[in-house]
């Protein structure tokens, strides 16, 4: 027993009648308890209590190990036997600098490529020191001369256009400052809308920007992240191009990452390591152990640092909307009422709206608020002039998106409304490809969705 | 070394023996534990609809450090290769997906199994936990396991109770396949059984103190398992670990023991490898060896060596260690050796590019067993080495060949293994060997490996379900035992095989309500359908009930059982008329005589023409057919005897 409670702190995580009731005994967590329940016996560490759970019980850390969790009743006793705080100890990784390699910067911004989560809340806990990565992901000190910078801890859906701002002054602060690539560590979810908003705040982007994320958060032993980053720091340390990409595996296996183009990639699954593909083209490049092999000829170089500027004026009174089978126009017009800027939405098929949504594109009209169309399907062009509905829409005003994946053009229509209001102006920009959200073509291979059905598939699926 | 096979009970007890088991169970389930695949095993695991690779490493434990274990399995250095069938796997083994919830009815089952062993303390919430392994075992780098009680027991006939102090619900891990040569660095699993759910049932180390209490131990777990019916069946349901320490040894599991009938060889080979370790500890003490000793020294001695390319081979200087490598400790194999697979494992560097000085003493281990080093070190060599090394007489050293990374990373391992030596004996998980040796597979892992999962809420057990639960307790086999054999007299065995064959049900409806008498029961549920099955005539249970229920009608008597069953399985379709006509005719004295008369008249002059012949050779079955058609109640015996009276008079 520890005499020493003057410092006494309430168990945390735990509420109601169980708290005042460990309280009055000063029962701390992270002490040793021992608990007796008539011929029960239970002996462990008393450890936080998540959130979002039953608040009658408590959960003990036993001598194996394991948690498990105890109901407390009026005659369960409590005692505190023992105390042992834990101390969260980092292992000690000599990292120096080494004039021979190449430096880069990696921005965290949250998500579970590089960072770990706290057992006991489930919150992502700040995990980003050199120490840390350097320790989980040995092989990068070899490679590259690694600067981790922490610029936001978030799960990738809360972020805000401004983050994609900060972000991009932070990479515009590295360039000046000599960095021969940059990292973003990035939550996977909405990494196509940073990376999209990236390429086209960074003009004339002289080096690499690679944004990786993880689709197994690196507190697995199966994680992708160590594979993605490191293939990352090759990208960003070593290639010679100097656009926004996402560098994630291209395959189940941990053979080969693919490397796509920021604003034509998308997140295709809701979990698989795979889950990013480049839509409507093929990817730009791949990475293995071995070589980095690049499919594309249009890839830019890097370039002259003198010519980068940062072109990141946003206006985020922008929204989305999706359409589908017997929308009101309700929706789009109190979007009107509520003072937004820009609408894109995602159309059916060529990009179309039912009829019912005339009245709501004809007010957006009037008010000069640029509704911008893509397709539901993702893959293909908007194409407006085919049928009737597109054509009617047309009149209305509305600004085809072409192939822009949605992501794609809702970053681009913040962007181009944050340079002008003149809606005419606004379509140009939109219509004008920036960073390759619009092709000026799709081939044979920009549409390859496998049905699991074809000729020789199963040989493939025997080497995946 | 000690002779293991000489080792008594009382041995045992001297050296502090003491050993635990883990026992890892498969439950009968409809899915897997935590998705919705069928718990189906490929009958050739070779087989693959798919197939993908991947690799592991450490991650920071959640005291920001990484267990040691766990940084001994990374430096291994696996490539590890799935092979996948799509019945019954999905996204879920491939790591693809997060887990679905647990599956109910299994948890359900453990904690009834819980109630079976008397366990105290239920887990009132459970809470998953991820436990790592970097092995390849599990895709996920970690096992999804978690407590459903502790404190319980198993009784033994001694009187003993052996704790049971944890019983886990767990998925299990994947069927490694193409097993074949531990120095591989690329390893194979399919995913097949990954997922399963398993009862892992752990039982107190210190509680068992002689090998043949540790079998009892593990067969009394495995009649719960049966009884209960919570237990998958089959081959690989079932597989134990088993933790063996001695006095001034430590803690060594040996894993993944599948027949109990081995236990005995393993514990004597074990204590025998403890006790030659301390021999060793004792000896480097006396000789004033301390860990500094030994230094991370490596000499490239390859100009002495016709290598292949890229090959290279290093040695080391061991002061003060002659004669030690090459101490038995294990029948076959010596101190050196017991080192060089754990270098091997965690290296690559196969045993065979190994070698250490002892092996050129005349009687030494690996001579004996004519397992030579395969670097081709002659006596000429041997000085060489010995000179570049400038090694003293009492000195030994360690050569290995391969490539120089990973002749560095062995040489590296092979000291750390020797410092530990002074320790004694180092907590290890080890495979057992075919021949009943073992075989480092890797450090025992901390509790450090063990995180709650953030993937799965916890599950409220609730305290009125754990009442409904604990009354679906049936008959424990130790009960059952005691029942059984106050009854009629039965031996564990019978009762064992009556629980194996799954005839409990039937055995006590037989008795008490069909009123046969224990013995008949049992010959009609156990005995008759092993003699039938031997016949390729197996016996159903349709079959089996009908004639019990003729027995107990009095409709047949039990000398005409085999008749009767042979009719039953011939003549699914008879009616009991048809039954009683067949075998319920009474015969008097003499009507029996002439039954007897006309069935040997049958029999050919050879037949009769030796007595003992006849007697040996036709008397049983004559005895059946005759017993087969009569409904006298008179005794085999009493035939047989009327029969050789037939042939005195011939």
């Amino acid at each position: 027993m520890n005499d020493k409670q003057t410092d006494y702190e309430p168990p945390e995580g735990y509420r109601g009648e169980l708290l005042e009731r460990l309280v009055k005994d000063k029962i701390r967590t992270w002490a040793e308890i021992r608990i007796t329940k008539g011929e029960a016996k239970y002996e462990g560490i008393l450890l936080p209590r998540s959130l979002n759970t039953d608040d009658r019980y408590v959960t003990l850390k036993v001598d194996t190990g394991y948690n498990l969790g105890v109901f407390v009743d009026d005659d369960t006793k409590i005692e505190e036997i023992g105390y042992k705080k834990g101390k969260y100890k980092l292992p000690s990784v000599d990292a120096e600098f080494k004039e021979d390699l190449p430096n880069v910067t990696l921005l965290g911004t949250g998500g579970t490529v590089a960072s770990r989560l706290d057992y006991r809340t489930g919150a992502v806990i700040p995990a980003f020191t050199p120490e840390e990565l350097f320790s989980a992901v040995p092989e990068l000190i070899p490679l590259v001369n690694l600067t981790p910078k922490t610029l936001y801890q978030i799960l990738s859906e809360n972020f805000q256009p401004q983050f994609w701002v900060k972000t991009a002054e932070s990479i515009a602060k590295e360039i000046e400052s000599g960095a021969d690539g940059v990292i973003i560590g990035h939550g996977t979810d909405t990494m196509a809308f940073t990376g999209s908003a990236l390429s086209y705040f960074l003009r004339n982007l002289p080096i690499p920007v690679v944004i990786v994320g993880s689709q197994r958060s690196s507190d697995r032993p199966s994680s992708d992240g160590p594979k993605n980053i490191l293939y990352s720091a090759r990208l960003a340390g070593y290639e010679n191009f100097a656009e926004v990409v996402v560098c994630m595996h291209g395959g189940t296996s941990d053979s080969y990452n693919l490397i796509h183009r920021a604003t034509r990639v998308r997140k295709m699954h809701s979990s698989r390591r795979d889950a990013f593909r480049t839509i409507g083209d093929i990817p730009l490049g791949k990475v293995d152990e071995k070589e980095i092999t690049w499919f594309r000829d249009d890839i830019k170089p890097r370039g002259p640092r003198e010519d980068f500027y940062l072109d990141a004026k946003i206006d985020d009174k922008v929204g989305m909307l999706y359409f589908y089978p017997g929308m009101k126009p309700d929706l789009l017009e109190s979007m009107v009422d509520l003072g937004y800027h820009g609408v894109v939405i995602i159309g059916t098929g060529l990009a179309h709206v039912g009829t019912d949504m005339y009245t709501a594109l004809e007010r957006c009209q009037e008010e000069e608020i640029p509704v911008v169309m893509t397709v539901e399907p993702l893959f293909g062009y908007t194409h407006l002039r085919v049928y009737e509905t597109g054509r009617e829409m047309l009149a209305r005003g509305v600004i085809e998106g072409a192939n822009m994946l949605p992501s794609a053009a809702y970053a681009k229509l913040i962007w181009a409304l944050g340079h002008t209001r003149d809606i005419n102006e606004v379509k140009k920009i939109i219509q004008t490809p920036v960073a390759g959200e619009i092709t000026p073509k799709e081939g044979p291979r920009g549409y390859l969705l496998m049905q699991g059905i074809e000729r020789g598939i199963d040989e493939f699926l025997k080497h995946l | 070394m000690i002779d293991p096979d000489s080792l008594t009970d009382d041995d045992f007890r001297k050296l502090g023996f003491h050993a635990g088991l883990e026992v890892h169970h498969q439950l009968q389930s409809r899915r897997k534990l935590f998705c919705n695949c069928e718990p189906v095993l490929e009958e050739d695991p070779h087989n693959f609809d798919y197939s993908f690779h991947r690799y592991f490493r450490p991650v920071l434990g959640e005291m920001g450090d990484f267990d040691e274990g766990m940084l001994i399995e990374y430096e291994k250095g696996y490539k590890v290769i799935y092979y996948a069938n799509e019945r019954n796997t999905c996204t879920y083994e491939m790591d693809e997906t997060p887990p679905f919830m647990p599956d109910m009815e299994t948890i359900t089952k453990g904690f009834i199994l819980a109630f079976y062993f008397d366990c105290k303390a239920f887990a009132e919430e459970v809470v998953v936990n991820r436990k790592q392994y970097l092995d390849g075992s599990i895709t996920t780098g970690f096992q999804r396991t978690f407590i459903i009680a502790r404190d319980g027991y198993v009784p033994l006939q001694n009187g003993k109770k052996v704790r049971i102090s944890n019983l886990h619900v767990e998925e299990d891990a994947a069927r490694r396949v193409n097993w074949f040569d531990t120095s591989e660095r690329t390893v194979y699993y399919n995913l097949d059984r990954l997922g399963v759910p398993l009862a892992e049932i752990i039982t107190d180390h210190l509680d068992v103190d002689t090998p043949s209490e540790l079998i009892e131990t593990a067969l009394q777990i495995g009649r719960v398992l049966r009884i209960s019916k919570i237990g998958r069946r089959g081959i690989g349901a079932v597989r134990q670990d088993v933790n063996i320490s001695i006095t001034g040894g430590d803690r060594v599991e040996l894993k993944g023991v599948q027949d109990i009938h081995m236990f005995d060889k393993y514990c004597r080979r074990e204590v025998v490898r403890q006790h030659s370790l301390i021999e060793i500890q004792k000896e480097m003490l006396e000789r004033g060896l301390k860990k500094e000793d030994f230094e991370h020294t490596y000499i490239d001695i390859s100009h002495l060596f016709a290598l292949p390319p890229k090959k290279k081979v290093f040695a080391t200087i061991f002061p003060k260690m002659k004669g030690l490598f090459g101490k038995e400790i294990q029948p076959g194999k010596d101190f050196g050796i017991d080192i060089f697979e754990k270098s091997m494992l965690i290296t690559g560097i196969p045993t065979d590019y190994h070698f250490h000085s002892d092996e050129f003493d005349e009687n030494s281990v690996r001579k004996r067993n004519n397992n030579y080093s395969r670097i081709p070190i002659n006596e000429e060599l041997y000085q060489k080495i010995q000179t570049l090394l400038n090694t003293k007489d009492s000195d030994a050293f360690v050569v290995v060949q391969g490539s120089e990374k990973a002749c560095m990373h062995a040489l590296k391992k092979i000291i750390e293994r020797v410092k530990l030596a002074l320790d004694g004996v180092p907590q290890e998980t080890r495979r057992v060997t075919p021949d009943g040796n073992s075989e480092f597979l890797r450090v025992i892992h901390g509790k450090d490996r063990i995180y709650p999962d953030t993937d799965t809420p916890p599950i409220l057990i609730d305290l009125e379900k754990l009442e409904e639960w604990k009354k679906e307790v049936g008959i424990k086999p130790w009960e059952l035992l005691e029942e059984l054999s106050k009854r009629y007299n039965f031996t564990q065995n019978q009762v064992d095989l009556l629980i194996r064959d799954d005839k409990l049900e039937l055995f006590s409806e037989f008795t008490d309500e069909l009123e046969l008498d224990g013995a008949l029961a049992y010959t009609l549920l156990i005995e008759k359908p092993r003699e039938f099955r031997r016949k390729h005539m197996p016996l159903t249970n349709e079959v089996i009930k009908r004639c019990a229920r003729l027995l107990s009608k009095g409709i047949i008597h039990r000398e005409q059982l085999n008749t009767v069953l042979e009719f039953l399985q011939e003549n699914p379709d008879s009616t009991e008329e048809t039954i009683k006509e067949h075998f319920s005719t009474q015969y008097n004295e003499k009507e029996l005589e002439d039954l007897i008369k006309k069935e040997l008249e049958n029999l050919s002059f050879e037949d009769v023409n030796n007595k003992n012949m006849a007697f040996q050779l036709v008397l049983p079955n004559l005895v059946a057919r005759i017993i087969g058609k009569t409904n006298n109640c008179v005794s085999g015996g009493k035939i047989a005897k009327m029969i050789e009276n037939f042939l005195e008079v011939k």
